[in-house]
């Protein structure tokens, strides 16, 4: 096979996150890509979850898509969610001892979703108790691995010595185990994987090889390996292996991040744990440095702390998600009235209110722009992978010193939580401006000083005397309510907008894929980046030739470039794909071009797109349909 | 001396407000504290008191409504070697950013927080604030205050400032010396005013004061000191039996000093030496006119948990 899609489901707390990783590691220690998402509840142990991966040996995958290849489930209530995402022909891995499990008993599961499942099941003739589902499957084309997991735990504890009970700790091993063996995964590349994971630990990397490897092999004496993937060609000698979040930070510890507040947030928090783990940055014993990370008493603080941060000349930002963003607005306005360079890297969630606080979405992105009352310059970026997430996070403290504003980095769940093989950043295309940022200076200062539209900034404890307020100032920093200094003041702030959209390049706001053979077009952004070129691929397989224009900065627009681009297409063959109702995209374009876009592929299940479902809305859309909703996934 | 730190910012307090002497109090603490202007940040809130950094010739922060503490502790995490002062009213501190109040006595962070107290929003023409004792109706007020007050000398000291003291507007060089103490202190420091509200407040006036309050440091015994960490309980108790005196006679002063608590500061020093040697702020982030100071090779084995070397 070209590559596999694999789905590993269990319910919270079972390990399931473990094995992926293990299982992704190993993935990429034999040199395939992986990308892989995490769907979860809000709620720490109990709730069904699952991880869906796609691994190739061709490229690093850039999206996630149905049906898989192998369910890999850990519990019943994994088959009874999943069982209809397997291909035909594919895999179905499941734990005997649960074979009398009624889908009615399964509490953890929510009534809309046993439902659901019941009339599927009756559907397919299947009756409610697991066994019942399992006889079924062949029906539905799907093959089913049955193992008793107890027994295998039981084998282990005998062999390793240990208790029955501490076994148990492994069961999640047991599908890590099923997964390699189907796909005939070296165990050279599963040892190592499991060394990384676990190496302080020797005896849990022992009773992990020991387990992992007999399951491979049982698995592989039963039905062979008819999922294993073709030689990799893929000729990376490193990857990383990161979540979003994890790249962000990253991004932001090489952009010179000095300053990090946190209020705990889903799914915003890691990016700062990484910040706390690494804030002395030390390299081989010696400290390059130190970012202070601090836990605050609320996001208003969070937001707060770091405009002083930034006062005093330290890059600075904070991290959350749509409820912690929108007690950063007022905070927000003080750093537009104010200029001072901050970036908000916020991680769209299900919303309103606490919504889907674990699930994604694209329906903040209006809020972004315009959040705040009055009127001052803001930068809105978003990034459409891992690796631009990296470059952005950079780019974003460059863009706040530079012209002095707050950058909002807007990212999403479905971005923060997918874990993907990253090759490491090319230094080349990293530098670090810090405008017109004065850290020696003396006596009293205008900070406001109108002459230009960037005045010289010099920060607390450069030696200059500055004043700052809310209120609006005069060139000291001073409060003045004179109708003249407003009129000038306040356009010296507005002007920033010009002079940004007369300095960036378009072509680094927006970014057009296109070979030039193309009769429609998908526009998109952030993490439709991925299923949209991916679809667009399939697509030209079945001869349907798109292009995508990927917005990458909302404020200031690409105006220009994006009027040229939409220009070249007839309105009826224009799609604006986004993870939203509204299509908040397609309004900002309509907002600042003129051009309205008439057709919508929406998905807010709070899901990511999935490349399938994607293919079929397009091909709906350019038949005449006008809007596709998107549901797919569980 | 004290003329140092004016500005040529005319002052629009209404005449006779309290405000003028903590601002007079400010002006001669950091003079007689021998502060440089360059070195020192005044962060406030909204609202009268808000207006305080524009009066003071030095780095001057004026924020957002209850926020002063929040901006305070950026600046000062950020650049530990500057001095840094809060001014901040009572709706400021104890109503909106109550929070922040108490999370500043939770970490026991270097700054030196002013609450003007006068019982009232001022600014926004009178209405009661947390400190308002219920039952009263100062004139501004339709209808008698139905809330509790709280008490900042009680909160303070129980959420961990480690200097809690209390003035009187009016005494600016009894409040002077209560200021250079607190900026002396090495942690989370309280300075409580209290103040009249000449426009709004006909309750608490300076006749109402006037025969009411006594200083702490003439009272036989009182000491608030924790001479020794076994005997900070016993202080804390007595600084809160303290601030509840309230009737015919009223204590300024001291309420409680700790010097055993590490400060936040130390706390970050302790795990990262490098925080106290160069403040983040002042860090090299860059060289060669823009390139990382993290470089691949370093970014390489910092993150080396997260590479893996492809075996094929």
């Amino acid at each position: 096979m070209e590559e596999a899609l694999i789905l590993i489901g269990g319910s919270q707390g079972s390990g399931i996150e473990t094995s992926s990783l293990i299982l992704s590691s190993a993935l990429v220690r034999a040199g395939y890509g992986v990308l892989s998402n995490r769907e979860y509840y809000s709620n720490i142990v109990g709730r069904h979850s699952y991880i869906h991966l796609r691994a190739s040996g061709k490229e690093i995958p850039r999206s996630l898509s149905y049906p898989v290849d192998l369910v890999a489930a850990l519990d019943a209530e994994s088959v009874f969610f999943h069982f209809d995402d397997v291909r035909e022909g594919g895999y179905l891995v499941y734990d005997q001892d649960a074979s009398r499990t009624k889908l009615r008993l399964i509490a953890s599961m929510e009534p809309e979703s046993r439902a659901r499942i019941e009339a599927r099941l009756k559907e397919i003739g299947a009756g409610e108790e697991l066994s019942s589902l399992i006889s079924a499957l062949s029906g539905l084309g799907v093959k089913a691995v049955g193992l008793s997991f107890s027994s295998q735990l039981n084998w282990l504890s005998e062999k390793m010595g240990i208790a029955r009970a501490e076994a148990q700790r492994f069961r999640s091993s047991i599908v890590v185990g099923a997964a390699a063996g189907l796909m005939g995964l070296s165990l050279d590349a599963l040892e190592y994987a499991i060394e990384r994971r676990f190496g302080k630990r020797p005896a849990v990397v022992k009773a992990n090889k020991i387990l992992i490897s007999a399951v491979a092999e049982e698995v592989k004496g039963a039905v062979g390996t008819p999922l294993s993937l073709d030689s990799p060609t893929m000729s990376n000698e490193e990857l990383m292996l990161v979540s979003g979040n994890d790249s962000v930070a990253m991004g932001k510890i090489v952009g010179g991040l000095r300053y990090q507040s946190y209020y705990p947030i889903t799914p915003a928090t890691d990016e700062s744990v990484l910040h706390e783990t690494f804030e002395a940055l030390k390299v081989e014993g010696e400290s390059l440095g130190s970012i202070v990370v601090l836990q605050t008493e609320d996001e208003i603080a969070a937001v707060n702390s770091a405009i002083g941060a930034a006062l005093a000349g330290a890059r600075a930002s904070t991290s959350t998600s749509g409820p912690g963003f929108s007690l950063m607005v007022e905070g927000l306005g003080w750093a537009g009235m104010n200029e001072t360079p901050v970036v908000i890297t916020y991680y769209q969630r299900g919303g309103p209110s606490t919504g889907l606080p674990t699930r994604g979405g694209q329906t903040d992105l209006l809020f972004a722009l315009f959040a705040s009352h009055g009127e001052f310059p803001r930068v809105v970026i978003s990034s459409g992978d891992h690796m631009e997430a990296f470059y952005d996070a950079v780019w974003a403290f460059n863009v706040a010193e530079k012209y002095q504003l707050p950058v909002i980095h807007l990212l999403d769940k479905f971005l923060a939580n997918m874990i993907t093989s990253m090759p490491l950043p090319d230094w080349s295309k990293i530098k670090i401006e810090r405008g017109s940022t004065i850290f020696e200076a003396k006596g009293i200062w205008k900070r406001f000083d109108k002459s230009s539209v960037i005045s010289p900034r010099p920060v607390l404890g450069s030696g200059a005397v500055t004043w700052y307020t809310g209120d609006e100032h005069n060139e000291l920093g001073h409060i003045t309510e004179d109708p003249i200094n407003r009129l000038e003041m306040y356009e010296k702030r507005y002007k920033k907008l010009q002079l940004m959209d007369a300095e960036i390049a378009e072509e680094e706001r927006a970014l057009y894929y296109s070979r030039g053979d193309e009769d429609f077009l998908l526009v998109g952004w952030g993490s439709t980046k991925g299923p949209a070129l991916d679809a667009l691929a399939q697509l030209r397989k079945e001869g349907l030739r798109g292009a995508f224009l990927q917005l990458k900065v909302f404020q200031p627009f690409p105006s220009r470039l994006v009027s040229k681009v939409l220009s070249q297409y007839s309105p009826e063959r224009i799609i604006a794909v986004e993870a939203s109702v509204s299509s908040q995209a397609a309004k900002v374009i309509a907002m600042n071009t003129g051009h309205v876009i008439r057709k919508h592929a929406l998905k807010w299940t709070g899901r990511p797109i999935y490349t399938m479902e994607l293919v079929q809305a397009v091909k709906k859309l350019l038949a005449g349909s006008e809007r596709e909703v998107m549901s797919y996934g569980k | 001396m004290a003329s140092r730190f004016r500005t040529d910012v005319w002052i629009d307090w209404c005449p006779g407000c309290g405000d003028f002497g903590i601002v007079a109090a400010m002006h001669k603490a950091f003079a007689e504290l021998n502060l440089e202007p360059e070195r020192l940040a005044v962060v406030s809130g909204i609202g009268c008191s808000g207006k305080t950094p524009h009066f003071i010739n030095a780095n001057g922060v004026h924020t957002l409504h209850g926020r002063g503490i929040a901006f305070a502790t950026g600046i000062k995490l950020a650049n530990p070697e500057l001095t840094v002062v809060v001014n901040g009213g009572d709706g400021d501190l104890l109503g909106i950013g109550m929070a922040h109040f108490v999370a500043l006595g939770r970490r026991n962070l270097d700054i030196a927080v002013i609450l003007h107290n006068n019982q009232v929003y001022g600014l926004t023409k009178g209405q009661a604030s947390p400190t308002l004792k219920k039952g009263d109706k100062p004139k501004s007020l339709p209808v008698p205050n139905a809330q509790d007050p709280v008490n900042p000398i009680a909160i303070a000291v129980s959420a961990g400032f480690t200097f809690v003291a209390r003035g009187y507007s009016s005494w600016v060089d009894h409040l002077k010396e209560l200021i250079k103490a607190a900026i002396n202190h090495r942690g989370a420091a309280l300075v409580e005013v209290l103040q009249p509200c000449v426009t709004y407040n006909d309750l608490y006036t300076v006749d109402y004061y006037k025969d009411k309050l006594y200083k702490l440091e003439e009272e036989p015994g009182w000491d608030p000191v924790v001479r020794s960490p076994e005997e900070t309980e016993e202080k804390m108790s007595r600084a809160i039996a303290k601030s509840r005196e309230w009737g015919e006679r009223i204590p300024v002063g001291v309420f409680y000093v700790n010097p055993y608590v590490e400060p936040y500061e130390d706390r970050i020093a302790k795990r990262n030496p490098t925080f106290s040697s160069v403040p983040p702020a002042r860090q090299i982030i860059a060289r060669n006119g823009g390139e990382p100071l993290l470089g691949r090779e370093e970014f390489r084995k910092l993150f080396s948990d997260y590479i893996i070397k492809v075996k094929k």
